[in-house]
């Protein structure tokens, strides 16, 4: 589920934070920065792993802030294609299942991702396994496995006016994750939790 | 912002846990916290790998810094691939159809004593879940689903 990516970046350090330790200072702009964001096509940020490397500090002309050129690792959410992870069923549509974890919303699960005597029920808003004569529910807030199949990703770079880039942003999240429950042992947990072995 | 390398490495649940543990304690001690959005993510991300079903949830800890090495060990004749040995870590399958939800074309690679090999390798190195006496503190969740087995 998670990555180490190495970056070089540019750290500014204003004049108000020069009472903290230069790595102090360094690590809190990196994670003000980076911390809960994606990254297009590297996931998304969870916080500084390492520092590797820092230049001297340069003061810029006029504005006081130091300047630190610095090289670093980052941790990174970024389930690769095919890897099986939990989470929990947000909603249901008949076109899928939405799932969450705690801190990543964008995952979902097409109808097609679904075993083949998988039925929608339109009252309860819910998806139903049947199996033989058994109803086997996925429902809201069940823990659940599934396999990452793909990943779609949307560059939120604003266009036109500043409402139109909070709307657009609105609809189209950066980074989304399409996975199935298509496979023995996929679906809602404790489906397989105590096999008799 | 330059990316120097995408991935250089690929971490484990664990390793991810005991960092953020780490941190936490640490500003603590220091009287420092992080940005907002550092705290919040990772309060969220503890919570997530502390959740019922993650077996870092378990007291006390199954896991320790030595579990990959003897795990690595104990399934060597099965050469287990890198990313599957991360999901063993991370998810725990200790029966077959777990297994078979974490190893690419299992049926095919493993016969069905190796397969129940591979799981019992996995419990005796990570442990398992005793069995459910039915935790009661999380009620909200575990309604309506003793239609499975």
């Amino acid at each position: 589920m998670f990555i180490l990516t190495k970056i070089a970046d540019l750290v500014q350090i204003a004049p108000a934070q020069f009472e903290k330790h230069s790595r102090v200072a360094i690590e809190d702009n990196i994670n003000a920065k980076y911390s809960n964001r994606v990254i297009q096509k590297i996931g998304l940020c969870i916080c500084m792993y390492d520092l590797l490397w820092a230049s001297e500090g340069l003061i810029g002309h006029g504005t006081g802030l130091v300047n630190v050129n610095v090289e670093f690792r980052l941790i990174v959410f970024r389930p690769f294609k095919g890897e099986t992870i939990l989470g929990r069923i947000s909603s249901a549509t008949p076109e899928g299942i939405n799932i969450r974890t705690d801190f990543f919303e964008e995952i979902f699960v097409s109808y097609k991702e679904l075993p083949e005597s998988c039925e929608f029920n339109h009252n309860a808003q819910l998806w139903t396994w049947v199996v033989d004569d058994d109803r086997m529910y996925y429902d809201k807030n069940e823990p659940v496995r599934l396999s990452v199949i793909d990943e779609v990703w949307h560059d939120q770079v604003p266009e036109g006016t500043a409402e139109d880039a909070v709307e657009q942003a609105k609809k189209l999240s950066p980074y989304s994750i399409q996975g199935t429950m298509m496979k023995e042992g996929l679906g809602v947990c404790i489906w397989w939790d105590d096999t008799e072995e | 912002m330059k990316i120097l390398e995408s991935q250089s490495a690929l971490l484990t649940n664990h390793e991810v846990y005991t960092f953020l543990q780490n941190q936490a304690r640490e500003y603590q001690e220091q009287k420092r916290r992080g940005p907002g959005n550092l705290e919040t993510l990772r309060r969220e991300l503890l919570q997530y790998l502390r959740s019922e079903e993650n077996p870092l949830s378990q007291e006390p800890p199954a896991y320790n810094d030595e579990s990959i090495a003897k795990l690595l060990e104990r399934l060597r004749p099965y050469e287990i691939q890198k990313g599957e040995m991360v999901m063993i870590m991370n998810l725990r399958p200790v029966n077959i159809p777990m297994l078979n939800a974490v190893l690419e074309d299992m049926e095919e690679r493993f016969t069905a004593e190796e397969q129940e090999d591979i799981a019992a390798g996995i419990e005796e190195v990570l442990g398992k879940f005793p069995p459910k006496g039915q935790g009661e503190e999380e009620g909200d969740a575990m309604q309506t689903t003793e239609n499975g087995s």
